[in-house]
């Protein structure tokens, strides 16, 4: 099933990325996820008309993709998820508000077109920001990270095993949709009469796979009711260093930056002067 | 250190009542021992084993791990003695990368982080596969993970390994691998399989069950050329002695 | 549906945020009281599942279509809701990392619209009333489409609320939400039933493992049980006609509507409206005209400045890093 193949595929891209040994990938995660976090904020906090300054922001994922190399063609896929919702939302604009408000040449252009495309860069800057994150950092930093924000241990816990067994699960549906298929042909996905068998088993070795997990951690010295065993307080982001810091100041500044001042326009102008 | 043994006396175990998977058991193991536990499927080796490390507290009988008998009060004790290692390794490898999991065991008994690591670097090299630390456990293959599910009971150090089928789902490369490994170790095994010439290759000692009672205990040469009494347990002559056998 | 961090402007995504964090506490102090050690791998190993789940294609018959289970009933069906609504978190968060689906910001919206309505309402609500005195196929069944429907009904009337709140779209309320709402119907009585199948499977193979069946409950719930059930309803009953009326009500008018809600409701404040708008955005776009185009004071005169401007900053941001990449690589080469 093409679905499962395309998310093993992509988790596997991901994982690649985050093992290589660039020097954004030894940032510290919370520095990164902190920038990440801010620049989405940034992003959309401009006004739904204010494209001129909304395309400053383009600076932070060109920078970061130039200098680290990073595949761009890896993250089409991701900005396709999101587009249809987008479009959806958005394509009502040009029709509900006709005021024009600039002049691209002789063509004027509405309230509404422009912040139909202002909503379409926000979307793509945002899934940029959120693919450089995680193209960089693996899920283990990233929970150690949401941990110094002090997010609750039980839920970080749950994130890690979720990513742990996911691929796991994700094969295992893949074989017995893949059975299912083989036996019945033509048939485009699982029939109504299989519906709760099929699910219904995977959730039941799912449970039992638990249960196994459960038993293995025991072994090992967990034990819940005593508190034993801090629970996963090992998965560690490494050091916060001076330039950690300087990571985060430095971006930090630029952005904030580019969100106060239309850098275009001031850079336009002075080229044109 | 100097006793380790293993003392099982009159175990008798069902999961449901009345439904008896082990029935009378008895049997001792001494210090480093490698014994094969071998039985058809459903016979009660698994059971046996998951026994010995209380994952199964209300069996009638006694079990022994060296001084210490089996009970709630004394597992996190015998735990550390004695490791299991599971016959599917994703159920055992539970974090996301390798180091992180083999380092569970030791950051649950409260090691100081400098021990955690000395004791993954040994756990890994014990193994050979020290170059996998920060790899994703998803990325594995079956031979790895089956290694690195060995490595997270390493690093506790124990005296006792218990090991339910760890053949199964092997290649031929991996599987012999695995059993240099085995052999490299000092440690009392007790290996659970019906892989017999694994257990000809690692175990002296072999102890053959069926419906959950001891059929025989002995030299494994003696036990696994005795086609008759493999075949009334439901099992057959290893590999390497049906060199005559007809299909 | 998935949120997108566009979608929502900062103080929207803030308030949700803040609304899901306070069920998510509330929820974590439950699942500690259970004081369950074994509830944690459940719940991760259960994420991964509904998460696998969601993936596999259910033939809807009679269509070409298929539907997809739901998440937040399922798994608070068989690990409660609080243990279900932070296993669902879980798989927003890793949903929203690794598939784009949904994104950072946008994440307290969603684990609200899914989260938090499947496994608060649809569960605790309505799935726990309703199994109160034991489980039955009949009642498994009526749960889980009545806890579906509620659960995408009230996520699709969020959701519509969350977008215009945020004021990225200027479809009228009416209109949004009728076109919303009899979707979000047919999806939940789709997800419901497709759920309720997987749930019935459990029931006959493993029926101890269902959360809610013999729960001994204080008196004092069990008294509201009937007046919640009929709560459960109504909300969802306001909420399907309240929108379907509304729609009904303004579609026809719906530009008229907006167009009148964006300029103000008569016409010589409407051209004011416009006025302000264009100013406000001259503002904005066109700092200070005078420096700008020549000849030009129009925003046309600002916008060619801030094309010619960014491709300069570009050029350079561009040069610059290839630069940068250029004079770290040499030494490596020696």
């Amino acid at each position: 099933m093409s679905k499962i193949d395309a998310a093993l595929r992509e988790l596997t891209l991901l994982e690649e990325g985050a093992e290589e040994e660039k020097y954004i990938n030894k940032v510290h995660p919370l520095s990164k996820l902190l920038v990440t976090v801010l620049y989405i904020l940034l992003v959309v906090s401009f006004d739904k008309y204010d494209l001129a300054g909304l395309l400053g922001m383009v600076l932070y994922p060109l920078i970061l993709f130039i200098v680290f190399d990073i595949s761009f063609a890896k993250c089409v896929r991701r900005t396709a998820v999101i587009l249809p919702l987008l479009l959806f939302v958005g394509m009502w604009n040009p029709f509900f508000d006709r005021t024009p408000l600039l002049l691209w040449g002789t063509i004027p252009v509405s309230g509404g077109m422009l912040s139909f495309v202002t909503l379409l860069v926000k979307g793509i800057f945002t899934i940029l920001a959120g693919y450089l994150l995680i193209a960089t950092t693996s899920i283990g930093k990233l929970c150690a990270a949401l941990r110094m924000l002090h997010v609750p241990q039980v839920l970080v816990t749950v994130i890690l095993f979720i990513y742990r067994y996911i691929s796991l699960l994700l094969k295992e549906a893949d074989c017995m949709t893949r059975a299912y298929a083989l036996r019945a042909p033509g048939q485009k996905g699982v029939h109504f009469k299989a519906w709760g068998s099929l699910a219904g088993r995977l959730l039941l070795r799912s449970m039992d796979r638990a249960g196994e997990v459960y038993e293995s951690m025991c072994l090992r010295g967990f034990d819940g009711s005593r508190g034993r065993g801090a629970f996963f307080a090992g998965v560690n982001a490494g050091k916060f260093t001076g330039k950690d810091f300087l990571w985060l100041l430095l971006f930090g500044g630029g952005l904030t930056v580019l969100r106060i001042y239309p850098v275009f326009e001031m850079a336009g102008r002075f080229v044109i002067k | 250190m100097s006793h380790i043994h293993i003392t099982v006396s009159d175990v008798s175990f069902g999961y449901e009542k009345g439904k008896k998977v082990l029935n009378h058991l008895s049997f001792e193991a001494g210090e480093s021992e490698s014994i094969g536990i071998i039985g058809s499927n459903g016979a009660g080796k698994s059971t046996l084993l998951k026994l010995m490390v209380g994952l199964h507290t209300d069996f009638s009988g006694s079990i022994r791990i060296e001084d210490m008998p089996v009970e709630k009060s004394m597992l996190t004790k015998i735990r550390e003695r004695i490791g299991y290692v599971f016959q599917d390794a994703d159920s055992q490898l539970f974090m996301t990368t390798v180091g992180e999991d083999v380092a569970f065991a030791p950051r649950s008994y409260g090691f100081s982080e400098e021990e955690v690591a000395r004791r993954v670097e040994k756990a890994l090299g014990a193994v050979g596969i020290s170059h996998l630390k920060d790899k994703q456990i998803y990325r594995l293959s079956g031979g790895e993970k089956k290694l690195a599910s060995i490595a997270t009971i390493l690093s506790m150090s124990p005296d006792i390994l218990l090991l339910d089928e760890p053949s199964v789902t092997l290649d031929p490369k991996n599987r012999r691998n695995l059993i240099r490994i085995l052999n490299e170790f000092s440690h009392l095994k007790l290996i659970a399989t019906h892989d017999l010439d694994m257990v000809l290759d690692t175990c002296k000692r072999c102890i053959l069950i069926c419906g959950g009672e001891i059929i025989k205990d002995g030299r494994t040469e003696e036990i696994l050329t005795d086609r008759k009494l493999l075949e009334e347990n439901g099992l057959e002559l290893p590999l390497r002695y049906q060199g005559d056998c007809k299909y | 549906m998935h949120m997108a961090d566009a979608l929502v402007a900062p103080a929207v995504a803030g308030t949700m945020y803040l609304c899901s964090a306070a069920a998510a506490g509330y929820s974590i102090k439950k699942v500690k009281l259970e004081n369950d050690a074994k509830k944690i791998p459940v719940m991760g190993v259960m994420g991964a599942f509904v998460f696998a789940a969601q993936m596999i294609n259910f033939t809807i018959p009679g269509t070409g279509s298929s539907g997809h289970l739901c998440g937040g009933m399922l798994l608070s069906a068989i690990l409660g809701p609080y243990a279900g609504f932070l296993s669902m978190i879980g798989v927003l968060v890793i949903q929203c990392l690794l598939f784009a689906d949904g994104g950072l910001l946008a994440l307290g919206c969603n684990i609200w619209n899914m989260a938090f309505y499947g496994c608060f309402i649809g569960a605790l609500l309505i799935w726990r009333n309703m199994m109160k005195g034991g489980m039955s196929r009949r009642k498994i069944v009526a749960a889980s489409v009545l806890g579906c429907v509620a659960t995408l009904q009230l996520g699709a009337f969020s959701v519509t609320l969350e977008t215009l709140l945020s004021g990225v779209t200027l479809l009228p309320f009416g209109a949004f939400l009728s076109f919303m709402q009899p979707i979000h119907l047919a999806i939940g009585l789709v997800e419901g039933l497709i759920t309720a199948a997987v749930l019935l499977f459990v029931y006959e193979a493993r029926p101890e493992l269902l959360w809610g069946g013999e729960e001994k409950e204080e008196k004092k719930q069990a008294k509201l049980t009937f007046e919640k059930t009929l709560a459960a309803l109504a909300v969802v009953t306001v909420l399907v006609g309240g929108a379907l009326s509304l729609a009904a009500s303004s579609f026809p008018d719906g530009l008229e509507w907006s167009v009148e809600k964006l300029t103000g409701s008569t016409q010589l404040e409407a051209a004011d409206g416009i006025y302000d708008a264009a100013a406000s955005i001259q503002e904005r776009t066109a700092l200070l005209p005078d420096y700008g185009f020549k000849s030009e004071e129009t925003p046309a005169g600002t916008s060619f400045s801030g094309i010619v401007g960014g491709l300069a900053v570009v050029a350079l941001c561009v040069g610059c890093c290839y630069l940068f990449k250029f004079f770290r690589r040499k030494p490596t080469h020696e």
